[in-house]
């Protein structure tokens, strides 16, 4: 699973989930790609199951990438805790991720398994997604 | 390749609001500079330039208004989701001109059974004459053994295009096929031995 290895600050605020993607929103890699249509924080676990799900689906052959990475961390408070008593403690590892975002790429496979294994990795996602193809040579 | 002539009107008010009203119009606001000459700013047609841009590279002659000038877009806004352009920029170019654009690069074929076939670069950078810009480069990938690479240099460019790039960047390889993804049994045995892990145990 994907986790940072040291971070600056264990506990930070919680991610700015305004606006849309700036970068990353074309399909560059691969042939084929998830691409976000809503704000969502995705987890590590999420993103891992995910590539479980297309990695099975392809089998041999086939080549995916992962262009999020789940460098922010959320906090949570204990069940039952009263307020204050400062900051809960770090709970999850996220990826901010805005509309217009391509999460993952897929390549090597035909265009029929290509689609399915990325619906089935969009099955295991928080938001709203689209899969979308490379544009050869569109400016 | 050829021009698509499109008409472009003059544009006096700036910034994002009046950007904003030209999109709710269906136009697309564009700059056009080059050459040494003063910036232009333009009004497009919104649905005649999402069709021309379609085109990789492609030649547009501006008419109207006072323009009559060919250019090549040099950098298109669109919007992240819908994909609708937002913004163009548009670089002067003169017939028999020649310019350094990026055009893609293309696969026919199948690969070796064997190989999986790992495209390093999409487009490439060439120098072409303005008006005979070519449409792409097409590589035959046919029979192509695990381990082949294919330079910049091995490209089929068509005459009259030179290479602009490095001559021995790798444009496409291929590597052999990854392998099958572990049992059922043996991931979930994984995945299990990492859950708890917890995020807090990582930080530190």
């Amino acid at each position: 699973m994907l986790i940072p290895r040291r971070v600056k600050h264990r506990k930070q605020h919680r991610p700015d989930r305004s606006g849309a993607a700036k970068g990353g929103t074309r399909v560059v890699f691969g042939e084929f790609g998830i691409q976000a249509i809503e704000h969502s924080y995705v987890t590590n676990r999420q993103i891992e199951s995910a590539r479980i799900a297309m990695t099975r689906h392809i089998r041999r052959g086939g080549k995916v990438w992962i262009n999020i990475y789940p460098d922010r961390p959320l906090t949570k408070k204990p069940a039952e805790t009263r307020m204050g008593s400062g900051k809960g403690s770090p709970e999850w590892w996220v990826a901010n991720v805005k509309p217009g975002r391509v999460m993952f790429e897929l390549s090597g496979v035909a265009e029929s398994v290509a689609r399915e294994a990325l619906q089935r990795a969009i099955h295991k996602l928080p938001m709203k997604c689209k899969i979308v193809k490379r544009e050869v040579g569109e400016a | 390749m050829s021009e698509v002539r499109i008409a472009a009107e003059r544009r006096t008010a700036f910034g994002k609001g009046a950007a904003r009203k030209i999109r709710r119009a269906d136009k697309v606001p564009a700059v056009l500079y080059g050459h040494g000459t003063d910036t232009q700013h333009l009004t497009l047609p919104g649905h005649e330039v999402l069709l021309a841009l379609r085109t990789p590279n492609v030649l547009i002659r501006l008419e109207g208004d006072g323009v009559n000038e060919l250019a090549l877009p040099k950098g298109v806004q669109r919007d992240p989701i819908k994909g609708f352009v937002e913004h163009v920029d548009l670089l002067l170019v003169k017939s028999g001109e020649k310019v350094t654009v990026e055009i893609p690069v293309t696969t026919v074929g199948d690969v070796h059974p064997d190989g999986l076939l790992d495209q390093q670069l999409v487009s490439i950078a060439v120098e072409a004459e303005a008006t005979h810009i070519p449409t792409g480069v097409e590589v035959n990938v046919e029979g192509l053994e695990v381990g082949s690479v294919i330079a910049a240099s091995d490209l089929p460019l068509p005459e009259g295009t030179t290479l602009s790039a490095d001559a021995d960047v790798v444009v496409l390889h291929v590597i052999n096929k990854p392998v099958e993804a572990p049992e059922e049994g043996a991931e979930a045995e994984g995945e299990a031995a990492e859950a708890p892990e917890s995020a807090e145990a990582s930080a530190e």
